[in-house]
């Protein structure tokens, strides 16, 4: 009996505290902080900053760097107010909002699944949203867009955990679910992009691989809102998931619901996914990567979600810097770029778990 | 069928296994495989008379009337062809990979044949139906290659795993597909046309360049079949039976993937069929691998050729391509096998 005690308590009174401060709000809230993950968020913070700065400055049209603090700050006129206002602010803005989206998302979303292909690329919500988008934009012309998007991923999604039968918990099931549920999607979308004209299809194409060229303020102002009223959701759900992740019964004991925990993520999840949808169209892989990357910063344990929000806003702007900047191809939606560089680091993801037997 | 027959053997034991079953499945399909022959050729846009068919079959038919059936034959003859590349690929690939998920449509063939087509299109000016479809065949059986080393490297081939690697090489040949389209409209036009898998608007000149393949694959496919059904009770049975499991393996795979792609090439990606006749073929004709490719071979232009007929009189006078049809029938039923699934597959 004594020396469980010993083995189980190794931290006396007196002992140092260990290394993490609260931020304290009043009596009741207090935030853990770690220092190195100040750091690590600071960091990519500055680094989406150097992004932005670059997506504004470079190129034939960009602002003069010197003339960017007075253009932001003090009101911009001529060619500056239309780079500013019009071409590059507000894809900016909504650049980073859809990307943080996307990291959120994902990360919720593969903390309720355990398991790091849970994104909605995966599973098929994003050629669900894109399906749906095709249907009205065939049959109900005059409906916006998104609202067809944010229907058709919802449909996919019930479609999913229905027939996997045991909800999104096993991964196997999962994906091939997924697959099923992405064949019948694309067979929408490749009809409709059959059936209509030309430029219609190509519109339409574009769309459905993502873009955020030429989005306006209210694009902005849609996916941010969508983002700052779920931000403290997730914040909430954050804490029940990382207790989650000790299993079932410990959570329970440690008085949060598993169950109720689990839904509510996923319905955040989705919701930030489609509000991100519905505002850039379905970017490929964001959302399966910057958990990952995230995570692979900090390797710890537990749902990084501030660090992957600024992974994915990262990620979703440098994508689209490529996009405008890049002499390969003239000006293709940043969903392209995203898949292809999605696709290696996937595939490289892949044979690296496979190497270790552990997928 | 079945019941007459056993009921005509009265108290002896139902005819369930051995030559009779063999010979009433394959007769059976036969006969079905006439059935959507006649389908084809009547159904469509105008919609023939069963006398009408025979008399322009005979000769008698009025020039009209032999107009509009003959223009029914070469989507008939390449949904023949498909059928048969189609079905007996998805067979040879279940039972090689023991698999019975393995689709070539899951394994990046159909992505590899249009990053193929759009690249021939748009950078080496190739134009017209039959010079872009030969270029379909040697993408498909590139990307089939790799999905299969990526898929297979490491300790164990598992299912999960050579679906995520068809995933990811699919990803990537797409984003290159639409990079391209997307720049170039004419390459958009007969990308669009192409990829949605569909027998109509094309001719005989899809049908010649593919054959060989088709006729090829199908024959090493009945060579192969004896060997694979001693690979079926595992590999040690099987070597010491005098076969080499590695061997076989690689054919049965490579033969699988010249199928597909002959099949991609002639009438573009059609989905589910390579997954769903195989599953059929064994629930009906049991499982010996010799008895499987014929059926499978019988059976698989039945589907598709059914398929088709269903496209041209749902959306009448519009077409649904044969493609979207089988998708809508077969992804329902991959995710009616989803609940079956043992633990995390």
């Amino acid at each position: 009996m004594s020396t469980d005690l010993r083995k189980a308590a190794p931290a006396p009174a007196d002992s140092p505290r260990p290394p993490r401060g609260y931020l304290r709000v009043g009596n009741r809230i207090a935030l853990p902080v770690q220092r190195s993950s100040v750091v690590v968020v600071l960091c990519a913070l500055a680094a989406l900053l150097v992004a932005a700065v670059l997506t504004l400055t470079l190129g034939r049209l960009g602002i003069r760097l010197t003339d960017l603090p007075s253009a932001v700050f003090g009101g911009a006129e001529g060619k500056d107010a239309f780079v500013l206002n019009r071409l590059r602010g507000p894809r900016l803005v909504t650049g980073i909002a859809t990307g943080a989206a996307f990291g959120l998302s994902g990360t919720l979303f593969q903390t309720v699944t355990r398991n790091p292909l849970g994104s909605p690329d995966i599973i098929g919500l994003s050629t669900g949203a894109g399906a749906g988008a095709a249907a009205f934009a065939l049959l109900l012309p005059g409906v916006p867009v998104w609202i067809g998007a944010v229907l058709g991923a919802v449909g996919a999604m019930a479609l999913v955990y229905v027939s996997t039968g045991t909800g999104f918990r096993n991964p196997g099931r999962l994906v091939v679910a997924g697959i099923g549920v992405a064949a019948i999607s694309t067979a929408v979308i490749q009809y409709v992009v059959y059936v209509v004209e030309r430029d219609a299809a190509t519109s339409l194409t574009a769309y459905l691989n993502g873009s955020l060229a030429a989005r306006s303020w209210s694009d902005a102002t849609t996916i941010w809102v969508v983002l700052l009223a779920t931000a403290p959701l997730c914040a909430l759900v954050s804490r029940h998931l990382a207790v989650g992740e000790m299993g079932d019964e410990i959570s329970a004991s440690l008085g949060s619901d598993p169950g109720r925990t689990r839904t509510a993520a996923v319905v955040l999840s989705i919701v930030l996914a489609a509000g991100a949808v519905t505002v850039a169209g379905p970017i490929a892989f964001v959302a399966l990567i910057a958990p990952q990357v995230a995570r692979r910063i900090t390797r710890g344990a537990g749902p990084r979600l501030l660090l992957s929000a600024l992974t994915g806003a990262l990620l979703l702007v440098l994508a689209d810097l490529a996009a405008q900047q890049l002499p390969l191809f003239d000006d293709l939606p940043v969903g392209i770029y995203t898949m292809a560089v999605g696709g290696l680091y996937l595939g490289y993801l892949l044979t690296r778990e496979w190497r270790r037997g552990s997928l | 069928m079945t019941t007459s027959v056993t009921s005509r053997t009265g108290g002896t034991a139902p005819v369930r296994s051995g030559a009779a079953r063999s010979v009433l499945c394959l007769v059976g399909a036969l006969v079905l495989l006439v059935l959507a022959l006649f389908a084809s050729v009547m159904f469509g846009n105008m919609s023939n008379s069963f006398g009408d068919v025979l008399d322009v079959l005979s000769g008698d038919g009025d020039s009209y009337l032999t107009t509009v059936v003959e223009s029914r034959y070469p989507r008939t003859v390449l949904g023949v062809l498909a059928g048969v590349c189609l079905a007996v690929s998805g067979t040879l690939m279940q039972g090689v990979t023991r698999n019975p998920l393995a689709d070539p449509g899951l394994l990046g063939i159909n992505a590899g044949a249009a990053a193929s087509i759009v690249a021939a299109t748009a950078f080496l000016g190739a134009s017209g139906q039959s010079e872009t479809m030969g270029w379909a065949l040697p993408g498909a059986l590139l990307s089939g290659v790799f999905v299969h080393l990526l898929g297979s490297a490491g300790s164990s081939t598992s299912l999960v795993r050579l679906v995520l690697a068809g995933a990811v090489l699919t990803a990537v040949l797409t984003a290159f597909v639409q990079a391209v389209t997307l720049s170039r409209p004419q390459v958009f036009d007969s990308y669009r046309y192409w990829v949605v898998g569909a027998f109509g608007g094309r001719d005989f000149s899809a049908f010649w360049p593919v054959l060989p393949f088709a006729v090829v694959g199908l024959l090493v496919a009945l060579v192969l079949a004896p060997s694979l059904n001693s690979l079926a009770l595992g590999d040690e049975s099987a070597t010491s039976l005098g076969t080499n499991p590695a061997v076989i393996r690689g054919t049965g795979l490579l033969t699988a993937t010249v199928l597909s792609a002959a099949a991609t090439a002639a009438v573009g990606p059609i989905a589910f069929v390579g997954l769903a006749v195989p599953h059929i073929v064994r629930a009906v004709g049991g499982v010996d691998f010799r008895m499987q490719v014929l059926l499978a071979a019988l059976t698989g232009p039945s589907l598709l050729l059914f398929a088709d007929v269903i496209g041209r009189i749902l959306l009448r006078p519009q077409e649904l391509m044969v493609g979207v049809v089988t998708a809508f029938v077969g992804a329902p039923a991959l995710l009616l096998a989803v609940r079956r699934m043992k633990g995390g597959a």
